[in-house]
């Protein structure tokens, strides 16, 4: 049976399917002839116009796809599931973008995008390497374009459409209906974690690195096929800086947006999400490093082909990580499974084929030196540290990878308890070796080295950096810890040792800027991330818990979490924190927290700062999402998160300010008073001082016979005294009274009556119920020195920068 | 002996050092009763006991919270964990807890929360007066 369903538009979804099998089958084609047309014998060039074509149809399909999408959810057009799913209708316009990639479908189109337009350079400026590396290239496209197609070939659903409607995604009666899709209220939205500035940057600029990846590897490929064995490793230097600039940059954005908008309390967790994109990142610095010495002293080729090709690899199986679902337990934040396992391992596997095969059949074509490097020359050392970048690299791999064992092997393993202990304890003495070389070999020559002037050059660095670290080390406070202080002895040593490569490059051979700059660089980075994750200070520990059970005290379990009362000050460490109060900005309430450092001697406030940790409230879901506040200082910051506060919905019943409908009052209270008398209330004194006659009423015209009487009263809290005048007013023989209202206390006073009989006065007392005293559950770190690890990653990617400048001036001018 | 060679030995015993403290750190999947006999702290999957109480208040006490579990075995222990309780815990759906046996209770450092997320929950919202599906 057809139902044909109201409203909804299935053109969009038509046209980009269509254009998602054209991306395809376009990618496919161009595969194909630039196949042909570099293992033609005399390429005329027939196959190479049909290539280009089948490319910019690529292209332009891949431009499609995203319109169309783009399209879909503008339009929130909630018949498609990909909109109803990521996208809602409060979606300001700027996130929008952000829904991209928060589906895997989405994700995977801007992969693809970003190697098309990368893939553009390749056409317009690769020339005769052009056939060979986009036959690579494109193979790369078309299995990317395979993830989107949504289609079922010979029963086996292959990749997963963003046009999928959402009556065909989801089983439910409501789809039998006509008119279903005017039931449907809204879409899901966007995860609100996503919903920050650094989400919007932060994917676009990791999947230009991952993309970017793909031109090394491409090129290594091609220089094995073609038989140019050494060409392609200054083609491929610039690329795979580029890559390494850009996924850099990208990883750091996300560590950012961790620290930033997440209140894991911290800039990187070990997490198998962060690792599977940080694996290849260090494999192709390895790589870049070992590029270099081959291409200055013919050395270590093998290492070098090795590498490239290898950090490819890695980003396919970063992607199989995240990707098929396969972390399950072990990462919160890795993408359902959307049944692409099989698919994204024969990605992988096909790759891995072609470059073993290539390296295979060329092997005894390789150019292996027959003689050993020099012990004192740069090249030798490029490759050591290569390999222990090598050998951290496989640590993150082998520990991140146990979920694949458990698959492989049928174990039931599970990763360490202490995760970043684990992780540490091996990358400390990783970043040390590694970082101490990349100071040192700055001394060293490609070749051959004097040695007496070596040691001398490196005996004085040491000298300086000992003294550095002596001071730095007391600042920091980590100087009873023997391995931070090598860690930091051998960082600033680099710096040191860099920092005089950089003078001589200021003086004029600037060509040796981007690797001193991004060698400074590392090593700030790497003192930054020690110091802040070795001393950061939990300072809202509370140990005023009371008596659960002495057994938490034996276990020495910091209480990290401290409660704070509306107005009530608390002592943390040397702030003096005060909660003052909320206030709501679009989905986010904001708790304003008061830090003062006030000094003791003079009790003068020297410091004085607020701080708005925000929580989005989701009172349908009940839950919240806090995201902290950062007071950043240069030498540390003071962050600052919510960790429990009460539910809106809860506080409902709370009274609201300015709306005092006596329903929300208890009982009145009706006291006979005299000028002159006290009576008590609760937080206050009420004193009756004197009655006013004949006062004027707002709105109300009295006659000479009506009478109109003010109750002077003086309402004494401890802290203020405040005047109030209920009036009370008999017109035309009716009785009416005016109260007044003391909304700080809750308290409304009427004068309700004059008795002439007994001389007395009738005040009727009303009085909220005590409100429930307002509290945030808060937890508050000090990070010192983390700006070292900012700072760091800015100098390392300008250098990056200044390093692909001088490769390519090699290139133009070879 | 060659650089090469030493430099061969040196990776490869690195290497392996790299294998066995992996395996060495590595925990185990287990359940109540497992935690019972071991010393050492193990995950512990299970779903969260909604019918026994759930402790969590902050004015008392904000680091405390306490809940049952049901391991995959069928067992239920009470848990403590010292920290806040996360506000959608009752949504989650299956609990992997880090930590060990301390007398009866089980002391997680660590809880890890699959929820059935909005986010990923193919289930349809529909206006007001009809059934959800």
């Amino acid at each position: 049976m057809d139902t044909v369903f109201i409203g909804e538009h299935l053109w969009p979804g038509k046209l980009g399917q269509f254009f998602v099998v054209l991306s395809f089958a376009a990618a496919l084609l161009a595969t194909l002839s630039y196949y042909f047309e570099t293992i033609k014998d005399k390429p005329d060039g027939s196959w190479l116009k049909i290539a280009r074509s089948a490319y910019f149809v690529n292209l332009m399909a891949i431009i499609g796809i995203g319109t169309c999408l783009f399209y879909i959810i503008y339009n929130h057009l909630f018949e498609y599931h990909y909109a109803w799913a990521h996208s809602s209708k409060s979606l300001p316009v700027y996130y929008i973008i952000s829904c991209f990639w928060e589906g895997q479908e989405g994700s995977f189109w801007l992969w693809t995008f970003w190697q098309s337009v990368l893939g553009f350079v390749l056409v317009r400026k690769a020339k005769s390497w052009e056939p060979p590396v986009m036959a690579v290239f494109m193979l790369s496209q078309t299995f990317l374009a395979s993830m989107l197609l949504g289609v079922e070939i010979l029963g086996i659903r292959v990749g997963s459409s963003p046009f999928i409607l959402l009556r065909d995604a989801v089983q439910a009666p409501i789809f039998a209906r006509p008119e279903y899709l005017s039931m449907v209220a809204d879409g899901n939205g966007l995860n609100p974690l996503l919903q920050n500035y650094w989400m919007v940057i932060h994917p676009p600029t990791l999947f230009l690195g991952f993309a970017s990846m793909i031109v090394p590897f491409a090129y290594a490929l091609a220089g094995l096929w073609q038989k140019r064995y050494t060409e392609w490793i200054s083609m491929a230097l610039p690329w795979a800086l580029f890559a390494v600039m850009v996924l850099g940059a990208g990883i750091i954005m996300g560590s950012f947006w961790a620290y930033e908008a997440l209140n894991f309390g911290g800039f990187w967790a070990w997490d198998p999400v962060e690792n599977a994109s940080l694996i290849p990142w260090i494999t192709l610095i390895a790589a870049v490093h070992v590029l270099l010495a081959y291409k200055h002293s013919g050395q270590a080729y093998f290492t070098a082909t090795f590498l490239t090709l290898l950090s490819f690899l890695l980003v396919l199986y970063a992607s199989f990580l995240t990707r098929s679902g396969i972390l399950g337990e072990t990462s919160v934040h890795s993408f359902t499974d959307l049944g692409m396992f099989w698919q994204l391992l024969v990605f992988i596997g096909v790759f891995t084929l072609i470059a073993l095969v290539l390296v295979i059949k060329r092997w005894k074509y390789m150019p292996f030196s027959a003689k050993e490097e020099e012990t004192y020359s740069r090249e030798f050392w490029l490759f050591v540290g290569a390999i222990v970048l090598g050998l951290a690299c496989l640590q993150v791999l082998a520990t991140t990878s146990i979920p694949v064992f458990n698959k492989i092997f049928g174990t039931e393993i599970a990763p360490p308890t202490q995760v970043i202990a684990h992780y540490n304890k091996w990358q400390l003495p990783f970043a040390l070796v590694v970082v101490f070389i990349s100071g040192f070999s700055q001394f060293l020559k490609y070749k051959k080295t004097d040695i007496r002037s070596f040691y001398v050059q490196l005996g004085r660095a040491a000298l300086i950096a000992a003294v550095l670290t002596a001071i730095s080390g007391y600042i920091a406070g980590i100087y009873t810890n023997s391995m931070f202080m090598l860690l930091m002895f051998s960082s600033i040593f680099s710096v040191v040792c860099n920092a005089g490569i950089l003078y001589n490059a200021i003086m004029g051979k600037w060509k040796l800027a981007g690797s001193a700059l991004a060698h400074i660089g590392f090593g700030f980075l790497l003192i930054g991330a020690m110091v802040a994750a070795a001393t950061n200070k939990i300072i809202s520990v509370n140990n005023s818990g009371i008596g659960f059970g002495q057994e938490f005290a034996k276990d020495n379990n910091p209480r990290e979490n401290i409660i704070l009362y509306l107005n009530e000050p608390i002592k943390m460490d040397k702030y003096t924190v005060t909660y003052l109060g909320d206030s709501v900005s679009g989905t986010n309430t904001l708790y304003r927290v008061n830090y003062q450092v006030i000094d003791l001697k003079t009790a003068k406030v020297t410091e004085n700062f607020d701080l708005y940790p925000n929580a989005q409230q989701n009172v349908k879901m009940r839950q919240i999402i806090a995201s902290p506040d950062t007071r950043h200082y240069l030498w540390k910051d003071i962050y600052t998160h919510v960790s429990s506060v009460p539910l809106k919905e809860e506080a409902t019943h709370e009274p609201h300010e300015g709306h005092s409908e006596e329903e929300d009052f208890g009982k009145p209270s009706i006291r006979a008073v005299k000028l002159g008398d006290t009576i008590a209330v609760r937080d206050a004194k009420i004193v009756v001082k004197a009655i006013k006659k004949g006062v004027h009423v707002n709105n109300m015209p009295l006659s000479p016979t009506d009478v109109s009487v003010a109750l002077s009263l003086e309402v004494l809290t401890k802290t203020k005294i405040q005047v109030v005048e209920p009036v009370f007013v008999i017109k035309d023989g009716n009785v009416y009274d005016f109260g007044k209202t003391i909304e700080d206390l809750g308290l409304k006073l009427r004068f309700t009556n004059i008795k002439p009989q007994d001389n007395s006065l009738e005040l009727t007392v009303l009085q909220r119920p005590p409100a429930e005293k307002k509290w945030i559950v808060m937890k508050a770190i000090v990070f010192p020195f983390i700006n070292f690890f900012w700072g760091g990653t800015i100098l390392m990617t300008i250098g990056f920068f200044l390093a692909i400048l001088r490769r390519r001036k090699e290139l133009k001018t070879a | 002996m060659k650089k090469s060679a030493i430099l061969l030995i040196g990776i490869i015993a690195v290497a392996i050092g790299v294998i066995i403290s992996t395996y060495a750190d590595s925990s185990t999947y287990g359940s109540f009763n497992d935690a019972k006999d071991s010393a050492a702290e193990l995950h512990v999957v299970g779903r969260l006991d909604l019918a026994k109480d759930m402790v969590y208040n902050p004015k008392k006490d904000a680091n405390y919270f306490s809940f049952y579990v049901k391991d995959n075995k069928g067992t239920a222990c009470k848990i403590v964990f010292t920290g806040t309780k996360p506000q959608d815990f009752e949504r989650s759906e299956q609990i992997v807890l880090t930590g060990k046996m301390v007398g009866e209770e089980f002391h997680a450092s660590k809880i890890l929360m699959k929820c059935p997320s909005k986010y990923n929950k193919d289930q349809v919202e529909v206006k007001s007066t009809l059934q959800q599906s």
